[in-house]
């Protein structure tokens, strides 16, 4: 099989499918009619012939991290209405206008419902199970010929649990290469590798009943009014009601947050670093320290420094951790008191102290909330560790109201590759690394433990760099779109297209990473399969396969099993079609028995709008490490964190270190990308419901106004912008819902037409591997 | 209070529920949400508040073609079909200073809609405004038929309440006042207690009949 690849060809080919996907638009409007605004039910095809009846059917929403609870309703076979789900605690009842419409993701006019396969260069439909079989040829053949770390499988917090569990099951149990990766690296490594050096267990302790209770919410960076609108309106309507309740928004540019916030805090991009670790010192300072908290449950370490940003190849790094006493912590923070953090950051002193009182004052109860704020951070680590330290140096945490609250973009980033571990390091339970953990996933995969490769091999950026380099020839890419979301991603598109390397993209509608497949597979949608989702605050939701899928679709769990009885392991993938949903979670519990993280049986599961874990005794774990609540808890104390072996949670001396790359003479411009309410990740569904289309059809930059009177552009004009790797030319925003300070630009990176990733840096966090999506140097020009 | 009517909606779920996957035990919520008697006040209050004058004023300005022109299926939330300055801010005054209580507007030479449910605040998280009408790609949706209007189970009784109630508490909101759609506004909308007479049976569930155990 041959392909014509090379950069000219991808320009091409996107050029054919824009120039399909117009004339279909077209097409749709001249139907539409005149009726502007909007393309209103009145106007679209009536199921007919049906009994006008509608069945409604619980499921988790598709898109964020935050879980609503839907209730889909089914007419005829098709899913035709959304309603909020009551019983569930996550939304009660009210979702976001992307769950109110999700439905309407799964009836987009170009969905993939053949698999093609490349021949001489064209994709050419075929047979599902023909491009099965030629998926486990390639797989096989690839592995005999470069060896086991030459093959990979790429998934995201997209995946279902079963989904990531298969996977993991068939790449690092039976082929024995740890090369799986999710997106998830892109979104919340960080988090994770946050909990695990402060706590030594992953997930938030708290749960959305926080919002409930805390008086005052410190938002990190993280525009929860788009990103988590419901959340943010259950803070509102707490405001509202209770009237004892302040909002702090405390970030790097004006957003709808800001606005309904009581106070908004602006400081420089990578600064929250210093300001953390202001907060602590004047904490101590003014002797709010909970120090019955902080001498029974934490000690204190410091790690190490000048640790890098991975922009080459190959690059290594291991933290080390050296116990420090109280003593020493102090006289670090002596670097950061509020007048020196003010003149690094921006943030007055003043402002600094207040938030300081807020957290120090022992009659508020504080909840902090962040997410790809501080999780896109080239010291992603260290800026969870220090919103931790604030909480545990003053013992607001694990308490109703009282916590640090990481919450997650994708609907089962949890789920699938935090909890499953569908990452380099990770088994279902424990790394790697660890001889227990392997022995205990080879005994349940029934597999020779030597299968299990006790070294990891790479993470998202790495693994793409390999299939760059020609280390990976064979990549499966599922649920979600890197040719949209790697950060400098020319060069990431430029190593899929190369001549010997084999892409299989599994998914629901053509994207910008289907034009580099060599296979595509038709995948079933949400709720067109039977399924679990892991949410932000321990919530596993399960969802019944509700309408069925178009012409061949199937699920990604399915197409990972068929490929691996193909490759002679029917005896560990041996489940029917009829109930391997069931099997496979009843499998997957298994790894995590015990109080620390049981799960929920199915049949739990299955009649409930989800159930949070640890589930133990038939009882949900709301608040952890607090033995009121968590049946973990074995110490006597009023709290236990058990995570760690000396049972406390750590404190940790990290510095404020620069970014990777910040604004010079050449580039002058911070670039910060990031999303809008309207669309999730790559817009690959929302661009196809059209409500959520018709309100923000195209991307856009925001700039300060100011910055644009100098370049001489107006709301709507196009700004070419310029990094060291790459240009976008795109319409400006000027005075919208967002304003950047002087000197930043902001750009949503939902729109495969404007591909802002050209743009940004593939620096990331040396702990977490995550890369830094929030801040490179770019210059303007009026284009 | 659980009707037998009333709590269709939630036994056809769980029905379905029970059928694919043979559940055993307890349910879950014993109390039924979905007929929003636990936010019935809200329609109390929406009485009290509004005057007389008020609940009676017709102007014809909004009709059904109107309102279902705004949505996606029956009961999706309606997109914004006039100008937001793109300074918006979100500020919860902003839409409420008109959607909250009704009345006349001056800008739109109308009078204004007033929501069910102003308690929910951070309006654009539901609503959206239309910038164009040009689709990403074409798309296969299709939508059911809305209710039909005058359902009365038997000849000249009080017709049944079509829709489900939640978010739509507030009967008084978009069934009174000079900004209500004209073929769904109630001529008594004095009598305040429309739960009374009017029964909840959202046409797309069926009628659930009665067997003795």
């Amino acid at each position: 099989m041959t392909k014509i690849k090379g950069k000219k060809e991808v320009t091409m080919k996107l050029d054919r499918r824009r120039f399909i996907q117009c004339a279909a638009a077209s097409s749709a409007v001249a139907t539409a009619g005149a009726l502007f605004p909007g393309i209103s039910f009145a106007d679209w095809p009536k199921i007919t012939g049906n009994s006008g009846m509608v069945s409604w059917q619980k499921a988790p929403c598709r898109f964020c991290g935050t879980g609503c609870g839907v209730l889909v309703g089914v007419a005829d076979g098709r899913a035709v209405a959304v309603k909020g789900d009551p019983n569930c605690s996550v939304n009660k009842g009210l979702c976001c206008m992307k769950g109110y419409h999700s439905v309407q993701a799964l009836y987009g006019a170009d969905r993939l419902t053949k698999a093609k396969v490349r021949k001489n260069g064209q994709m050419v439909e075929v047979p599902i199970q023909e491009a099965l079989d030629l998926v486990a040829e390639k797989l096989k053949e690839t592995k005999d010929k470069h060896g086991k770390d030459s093959v990979a499988i790429y998934g995201s917090g997209q995946w279902t649990i079963p989904d990531g569990y298969v996977a993991s099951k068939l790449f690092k149990g039976c082929l024995g290469t740890n090369n799986v990766e999710a997106n998830a690296r892109l979104c919340m490594a960080s988090a994770v590798t946050g909990f695990i050096t402060t706590f030594g267990i992953d997930e938030p302790m708290g749960c959305y009943e926080d919002i409930d209770n805390a008086n005052v919410f410190i938002t990190w960076g993280n525009n929860m009014a788009e990103m988590h609108p419901v959340l943010f309106s259950r803070m509102l309507a707490n405001r509202k009601r209770r009237k004892d309740v302040t909002l702090i928004d405390f970030a790097t540019r004006m957003t709808r947050t800001s606005q309904a916030s009581d106070k908004s805090i602006l400081f420089k991009p990578q600064t929250d670093l210093a300001v953390a670790n202001a907060i602590c010192h004047e904490i101590i300072a003014n002797d709010w320290v909970n120090w019955e908290f902080v001498n029974q449950h934490v000690s204190f370490h410091k790690g190490k420094t000048n640790i890098g940003y991975g922009t080459e190849d190959h690059f290594a790094f291991t933290d080390k951790a050296e116990p420090i006493d109280f003593e020493a912590y102090k006289a670090f923070l002596e670097d950061y008191t509020p007048e020196k953090v003010e003149r690094i950051s921006g943030v007055s002193a003043k402002d600094i102290k207040y938030m300081a009182a807020l957290y120090g004052d022992p009659s508020v109860k504080v909840t902090s909330f962040w997410c790809m704020g501080m999780n896109q951070h080239t010291r992603g680590t260290w800026i969870n560790n220090l919103v931790y330290n604030i909480h545990l140096l003053v013992g607001k945490i694990s308490m109703p109201g009282n916590g640090p609250f990481s919450l997650t973009g994708q609907p089962s980033a949890c789920g699938t590759v935090r909890e499953v571990g569908t990452l380099t390091h990770k088994l279902p339970h424990g790394v790697v690394m660890n001889e227990q953990a392997r022995k205990h996933a080879a005994e349940i995969w029934q597999v020779p433990v030597t299968n299990i490769d006790p070294k990891p091999t790479y993470h998202t950026v790495e693994m793409f760099r390999a299939l760059d380099r020609g280390d990976i020839k064979f990549i499966w890419i599922q649920v979600t779109n890197p040719m949209v979301t790697m950060p400098n991603l020319n060069r990431y598109r430029d190593g899929a297209l190369k001549d010997d390397r084999f892409v299989v993209v599994s998914d629901v509608y053509p994207t910008p990473t289907t034009d580099v497949a060599d296979v595509i597979l038709p995948a079933a949608m949400w709720i067109e399969q039977e399924g679990m989702f892991g949410n932000s605050e321990r919530r596993t939701q399960h969802f019944a396969q509700i309408v069925d899928p178009p012409g061949e679709a199937m699920s990604d769990t399915w197409q990972i099993i068929e490929v691996a009885r193909r490759l002679g392991f029917e005896k560990q993938f041996p489940w029917s079609e009829k109930d391997y949903i069931e099997k496979i979670w009843e499998e997957y519990r298994l790894f995590h028995a015990g109080p620390k993280h049981e799960m929920a049986p199915y049949s739990v599961l299955a009649k409930r709008s989800g159930v949070q874990w640890p589930f133990v005794d038939g009882k949900e774990t709301r608040w952890r490490f607090n033995p009121k609540y968590d049946p973990a808890c074995t110490n006597g104390k009023d709290f236990d964190f058990y995570g760690k072996k000396d049972n406390r949670a750590w404190i940790w001396a990290r510095p404020y270190e620069p970014a990777a790359e910040s604004p010079d003479s050449e580039y002058p411009f911070w670039l910060n990308t990031g999303r809008i309410i309207e669309h999730w990740h790559t817009g690959s569904m929302t661009r196809r419901i059209p409500v959520l289309n018709n309100a923000v059809p195209t991307s856009y930059v925001e700039l300060n106004p100011e910055d644009a009177a100098d370049l001489g552009v107006v709301n709507g004009e196009k700004v070419k912008i310029i990094s060291r790797r790459g240009e976008v030319i795109m319409p400006a925003q000027i005075n919208g819902r967002g304003v950047p300070p002087r000197g930043m630009v902001f750009v949503p990176f939902f729109d495969e037409s404007f591909l802002i990733n050209e743009v940004t840096l593939d620096a990331f966090c040396p702990i977490s591997k995550q890369p830094d999506y929030k801040k490179c140097a770019v210059r303007l020009e009026k284009a | 209070m659980v009707t037998a009517v009333a709590a269709f909606c939630l036994f056809a779920t769980l029905a379905i529920i029970e059928m694919s996957v043979a559940v055993s035990g307890a349910l879950a919520a014993e109390v039924n949400l979905e007929d929003f008697d636990h936010q019935g006040n809200e329609l109390y209050e929406a009485y009290d508040a509004t005057p007389e004058i008020f609940l009676s004023a017709d102007s014809g300005d909004r009709t059904l073609a109107d309102y279902y022109s705004r949505r996606q299926y029956p009961g999706s939330p309606p997109i914004i079909p006039h100008p937001v300055d793109l300074t918006f801010s979100g500020n919860e005054t902003d839409c409420l200073s008109c959607h909250a209580k009704g009345g006349y507007s001056a800008e739109f030479g109308k009078f204004t809609p007033v929501t069910p449910h102003p308690d929910n605040a951070l309006c654009y998280q539901c609503h959206v405004q239309e910038t164009t009408d040009e689709l990403f790609v074409g798309s296969d949706w299709q939508s059911i038929d809305p209710p039909r209007l005058g359902r009365s189970a038997l000849a000249g009784s009080p017709p049944m309440i079509p829709h489900v109630l939640q978010m739509r508490e507030n009967c008084i909101a978009c069934h009174s006042g000079p900004g209500a759609v004209a073929e769904i506004r109630v001529s008594h909308a004095d009598r305040g207690n429309c739960r009374q007479c009017h029964v909840p049976a959202p046409q797309t569930a069926p009628i659930k009949e009665f067997h003795r155990q």
